[in-house]
């Protein structure tokens, strides 16, 4: 079973099934749009979670009946000449678990959903938006060809946008809602180029057939590495890595559990899916990998860093997503394929049930997101506190949390291929393990800072807020455990599952899947990376809990680099100075010279000959019988007298 | 395909080539067989007489008859009355319809005759379609009766 | 052929219908009607059937799939006739009578396998559409539409008729299939002449049918003077009828001859596309502005006659089929939005629809689809419609065709934005009241767009059925 790869192999269920997988939150999404008025809160609410729930179901049961690969096909959707894209499903290892994660994780969100969203008015709208976006996602992980995959990048890109500027009265959140939009264009412009040039270089754009015939190619083909840089460039933008990673931050707007969904566990991934479909054209373009490898932790770092000092408790959460998926993008650099899946179901686990937490945080605090006005919460908020605690255990890479395992190995494939790229993802575990614990002490311990009003609202979340919690903490708790490393006795479930994905670069590389790292090192890894992150958590400690220190306010004068970590690098300025400003000083003097001098006299042109042209069938068209039979009458001859000579 | 022709001196030659060869053959929808052009020559000279007749009708009666003009006799109208307003004016649209049934009812029937005459030939299967046919056709004509179009005094 | 037979009783039953006191049976009556005649119709998909009376009319997929689309449309068009039920028109049930005989032609234009067959669907269509034309007896416009349409329509069929009588000439035979063998053997060469002549004949015959330039001077008069909900009639089922005979036409009978006809057909084409997208461009009436563009898109089938290269079947085909029906369920909505918006504001030109995205946001999102649709934008109908012709055309190497089609398909986008310009970006006038519309129109709107919509996201379903 290792060995087949059947992409024609007949699907074991009737279609209907699968169809179903995306069509219940499809479904879901049409009823509480269309009743969006009618429905109260609650009732949407149960809509939008039963639909995903059966979403959830049929792919457990796919899951665990899964034999071989195979394609469902559901009708042909575009087929003219010799371009021929079906709508079909690929039902694999990849898209199996990415579906269980998706509707997995969407579900309890969706759950938790229903109490945090309790008091909005437009809980039908919210919901609908949600499932729209589960729907779109299911698309993304189940389509068989690049431009099912292109159609659901779109949706979840709109969904996105619809959901962050959902409180669409602020217009700080409209412009988020703008920014994460225009940038994630870029990033879409440079996916839509890569595949335009897979149907040039392929004539296909199926899955199977694409990396049939990839699999053929010689490592290092130029127009391979052309098109995994531009699936790449793609990559970049949706999952926020360095340089176009600004919009995730300011996408911290919408309300929480669209964090948690869409911007900490799933779409933001959506790029890390993408090269793992396409990892035999990664694995021919040794340079790309070099490429994503040093954006990836460059991300990791740099990100890292500016959440050291972060006062919204959201935005901490932000940066430490972008610096996470920089670890992704990290491991699939030095091709640790398989560990960078892992990595994004772990961190869904922990970064989902974190954002929760925050969000459960935020409910208690009245909506108030600011650390500095928070503190000693862990009384208040006993659940959300032991929650929180495990996540950021897992994400500080604490054995035997999720993130341990995950992160290690990354760190362990980093080290065998890239000493430098190892050091900056052991600084990043440290400072990630600095930053969370900051977070972490900030708001459950020491003194309550808020208000008198906001004390006495204090109180811990209703069920259904907790119930995920509980759930994520268990998985991110346990997680790990499906990947345990090999020489500790324990058994890399995923890693084997998801041997048959790779089998076409396995063929190609064999030797970057066969290395075992000899164990004593493995053991000075791991040991090292345990030792970051607890001197992470100690100094956190001794900072914010034995110090009691506290960040400083807005006004406050900050030295050098300090002001410039939190002004995070001042990037966003840096854009604005460097692109924005001349873009618009561009398109002024675009406007001014070129279109008012060049383009509007010749489009004039075009446009007056048009009506010039229209003016003057006016005169023909008199409206005289008379006219219009003599006119055919000319054209009648025309047409016999122009043929006369070939009878 | 032929060749294309080139200036107006091939075109030419190419009319009267085919006025030669083709236009007997595009007049008279014939098959192809053996006539000659030169039977077709008493239709040409009977075509030619009738054509002479008239011409020579109408020269000699304009030649022939006496002209008197006058004011009365050039008059539109010449009997008796004088002729007052325009000719164009409304006539109650049921001569219209009148007439318009009559010539339906008229051409239908022709229908009939070249069925009556192969009546045994046509069978079972030609007398099912003239059933049908004079259905339609009654079915036609007590849609008029009710629409009223044969009762004349009514407005 | 059942469809035939269901039509012709249908339309009897329609007539006797009439003498009810009430005319509010009649709608949804005629509706029923033709929903049986959709179903009987779509029974025979895939049947084979032997050609009929002596193989003059044969029903095979081809005819199954233009009789949808045709009566599809009619059904979908009825819903908007309900002003004449409101007013208590006297003449209601001979307007659907003639509608069902008219689509009795069309079905004959569409199945046909003898000429004189197709001469018969054609009269039968076109006598229908001229008293529709002039059903509005006290509007003079009407009457000149009637007049003019009449008058020119006789002279074409005079035309049509003469290349018939040619073809049968040159080859002695009216079924297409031996048509077919005669043209291309090469012993009827001394025939050529009369036969060249006869197919001139009857594609110009039929380009006037189909308002193709430059035989489509009528169309902007004939459109505008006639009664909205007949010139939407006119423009979709006489159109689509009259491309699946052309089609059958070029492709059963003449491919021997495509050498000859493919040139003028060509021109005809380019000619089209620039007169219907330019006389659209400086149209102010909506109504006017959807003629030109109702010759506009016969240009664009054009290409697909050009591409089809004698093939009934293939991209092309398929192409003019798709291009067939997304054109004709815009238009119908197109239409029929004008004419609830015409009816009550009286008035039908650019303005007429100022700031209906206001007060009748249904109407204006049913026009918004309609005008994207006809317009060729992405995620509808139209756009694939335009994407097949244009790749089929394309793939034959029709690249110059290919490229004019697209730069007067922006020239397009100008008018069919105006619309849109006017709902959304003007105001309503002063004290403007909502459109009214009723249950079964709204319900008729909406599934309009979404079939628009789902054309233009899964054309798969449908493309390349044929």
């Amino acid at each position: 079973m290792q060995e087949t790869v059947l992409p024609g192999a007949n699907a074991p269920y009737s279609t209907l099934l699968y169809v179903l997988i995306p069509l219940l939150p499809f479904l879901g999404f049409l009823l509480n749009g269309l009743l969006n008025r009618k429905l109260s809160g609650t009732v949407a609410g149960l809509i939008g979670s039963a639909t995903v729930l059966g979403s959830f179901l049929i792919s457990v049961m796919l899951f665990l009946n899964f034999e071989y690969q195979y394609t469902v096909q559901l009708f042909d959707w575009i087929s003219v000449g010799s371009l021929q894209i079906p709508f079909q499903y690929q039902i694999d290892q990849l898209s199996l678990i990415m579906l269980l994660l998706v509707t997995g994780v969407g579900f309890l969100i969706h759950v938790y959903s229903i109490g945090y969203m309790h008091h909005d008015e437009n809980v039908g709208k919210f919901f609908s938006f949600l499932n729209l976006f589960i729907f779109s996602m299911l698309l993304l992980v189940m389509g068989a060809n690049f431009v099912i995959l292109f159609i659901g990048w779109e949706g979840v890109g709109l969904c996105s946008y619809l959901l962050i500027g959902f409180w669409n009265k602020n217009t700080a959140y409209n412009n988020a809602a703008k920014k994460a939009f225009i940038i994630n264009r870029i990033g879409d412009l440079g996916f839509l180029l890569g595949i335009f040039l897979i149907y040039l270089t392929f004539d296909s754009v199926q899955y199977a057939e694409v990396f049939q015939k990839a699999s053929t190619m010689q490592i290092g083909t130029g127009v391979i590495t052309a098109i995994t840089l531009l699936l790449f460039v793609g990559a970049m933008g949706k999952s926020a890595q360095l340089p176009l990673y600004t919009w995730l931050p300011d996408a911290m707007a919408g309300p929480t559990p669209v964090s948690a969904l869409i911007h900490a566990a799933t779409m933001v991934t959506a790029g890390i899916y993408m090269v793992l479909r396409a990892n035999v054209l990664f694995t021919l373009a040794p340079d790309t990998l070099q490429v994503v490898a040093i954006v990836g932790a460059a991300t990791a770092l740099f990100a890292a860093t500016i959440g050291l000092a972060q006062n919204d408790i959201k935005k901490v959460l932000a940066y430490s997503t972008v610096s996470q998926l920089g670890y992704m993008f990290l491991a699939l650099g030095v091709m640790g394929y398989s560990t960078s899946l892992f990595h994004v179901l772990t961190h869904a686990f922990f970064k989902a049930l974190m954002f929760l937490g925050a969000g459960s945080v935020i409910h208690a605090m009245s909506n108030e997101q600011d650390l500095r006005r928070m503190g000693g919460l862990r009384k208040a908020l006993p659940i959300t506190f032991l929650t929180f605690l495990i996540g950021c255990l897992a994400i500080s890479g604490i054995p035997p949390f999720s993130g341990f395992f995950s992160k290690d190995e990354i760190l362990a494939h980093a080290f065998e291929h890239n000493k430098v790229l190892w050091a900056m993802g052991l600084l990043t575990a440290f400072l990630t393990a600095f930053y969370m614990f900051r977070l972490l002490f900030l708001a459950f311990f020491g003194e309550f800072r808020g208000t008198a009003e906001q004390k006495h609202h204090l109180h811990e979340s209703p069920a259904s807020m907790t119930f995920p919690l509980i759930v994520l903490a268990v998985l991110a708790a346990v997680g790990g455990f499906m990947g345990a490393p090999m020489f500790t006795g324990g058994h890399h479930y995923l890693a084997e599952y998801l041997a048959p994905i790779f089998t076409y670069s396995q063929r190609l590389l064999p030797a970057a899947f066969n290395a075992e790292p000899d164990h004593n090192t493995e053991l000075m890894l791991m040991g090292l990376s345990v030792a970051a992150g607890l001197l992470g958590i100690i100094l956190a400690y001794v900072f914010y809990v034995v110090r009691a220190q506290r960040p400083a306010e807005e006004e406050a004068q900050r030295s050098g680099p300090e002001s410039l970590v939190y002004h995070k690098y001042y990037i966003d300025e840096l854009y604005n100075a460097v692109f924005t400003r001349p873009i618009m000083a561009l398109s002024n003097g675009l406007y001014k010279f070129v279109e008012n001098g060049i383009i509007n006299p010749v489009v004039g042109v075009f446009g007056r000959a048009v009506n010039g042209g229209g003016t003057l069938l006016r005169y023909v068209q008199t409206g005289a019988v008379e006219t219009y039979l003599i006119l055919m009458v000319i054209g009648i001859v025309l047409i016999l007298g122009l043929n006369f000579g070939r009878f | 395909m032929r060749p294309k022709p080139v200036g107006a001196t091939f075109a030419l030659q190419r009319l009267l080539v085919l006025l030669r060869s083709n236009l007997t053959a595009m007049l008279l929808v014939l098959p192809a067989a053996n006539y000659q052009p030169s039977d077709y020559l008493p239709i040409l000279i009977q075509f030619g007489l009738a054509l002479a007749f008239v011409a020579f009708a109408m020269i000699v009666s304009h030649l022939v008859g006496p002209k008197r003009n006058s004011t009365v006799k050039d008059a539109s109208f010449e009997c008796g009355i004088e002729s007052v307003g325009n000719a164009r004016t409304p006539i109650s649209v049921k001569y219209f319809l009148t007439a318009i049934v009559f010539v339906l009812f008229d051409v239908e029937v022709i229908f009939m005759y070249p069925w009556a005459v192969n009546f045994r030939a046509l069978g079972n299967d030609g007398f099912i379609a003239m059933i049908l046919f004079m259905f339609f056709l009654l079915a036609g004509f007590a849609y008029i009766i009710k629409k009223g179009i044969l009762r004349w005094n009514e407005a | 052929m059942t469809s035939i037979i269901l039509l012709s009783i249908f339309g009897i039953l329609n007539l006797f219908m009439g003498f009810m006191r009430s005319n509010k049976v009649l709608l949804p009556g005629a509706m029923l009607l033709l929903l049986a005649v959709f179903g009987a119709n779509l029974a025979d998909w895939n049947v084979v059937h032997a050609p009929y009376f002596n193989n003059m009319l044969v029903v095979d997929n081809y005819t199954v799939a233009f009789t949808g689309i045709v009566v599809l449309t009619t059904i979908v068009l009825l819903p908007f006739s309900r002003s004449y039920v409101v007013a208590g028109e006297t003449n209601l049930a001979e307007y659907y009578a003639l509608l069902l005989f008219s689509l009795v032609g069309a079905v004959m234009m569409i199945g046909y396998n003898h000429l004189i067959m197709l001469f018969v669907g054609i009269e039968i269509l076109s006598i229908s559409m001229y008293v529709l034309a002039g059903s509005s007896k006290r509007d003079s416009r009407s009457n000149e539409a009637a007049l003019k349409y009449f008058l020119m329509g006789a002279f074409a069929t005079g035309i049509l008729l003469f290349g018939i009588a040619l073809l049968y000439g040159a080859t002695g035979t009216f079924v297409l299939s031996d048509l077919a063998g005669a043209v291309a053997a090469p012993e009827n060469a001394s025939l050529q002449p009369m036969l060249y002549i006869g197919i001139l004949m009857m594609i110009i015959g039929i380009g006037f049918k189909v308002s193709a330039a430059p035989f489509h001077f009528w169309t902007p008069d004939v459109y505008e003077g006639t009664p909205t909900f007949f010139t939407a009639f006119m423009s979709t089922v006489v159109k689509t009828a009259g491309f699946a005979a052309f089609l059958k036409l070029l492709a059963v009978a003449l491919p021997g001859a495509q050498g000859f006809w493919l040139p003028t057909i060509q021109a005809m084409c380019a000619l089209t596309l620039l007169l219907g997208n330019v006389g659209a461009a400086v149209q102010t009436s909506t109504k006017r502005m959807l003629a030109y563009s109702s010759v506009s898109h016969a240009g664009y089938l054009l290409i697909g006659l050009v591409a089809s290269r004698g093939n009934l079947t293939g991209d092309a085909a398929s192409g003019i089929f798709f291009y067939s029906l997304a054109y004709s369920i815009a238009t119908i909505a197109a239409f029929g939005v004008l004419k609830l918006v015409a009816d009550h504001r009286q008035r039908d030109d650019y303005a007429a629809l100022n700031g209906l995205g206001k007060t009748n946001p249904l109407l204006a999102f049913s026009m918004t689809v309609a005008m994207l649709s006809l317009a060729g934008i992405p995620l509808t109908g139209g756009f694939f419609g335009k994407f097949f012709l244009l790749a089929a055309a394309a793939g034959q190497g029709y690249i110059g065709l290919v490229v004019f089609a697209v730069i007067m398909s922006m020239v397009g986008l100008y008018y069919y934005l105006r619309p849109l310009i006017a709902m959304y970006l003007r105001p309503a006038e002063e004290g403007a009241t909502p459109v009214p519309v009723d249950g079964i129109q709204t319900a008729t709107l909406a599934l309009l767009a979404l079939l628009s919509i789902v054309l233009g996201i899964v054309p798969g379903f449908l493309s390349g059925i044929l």
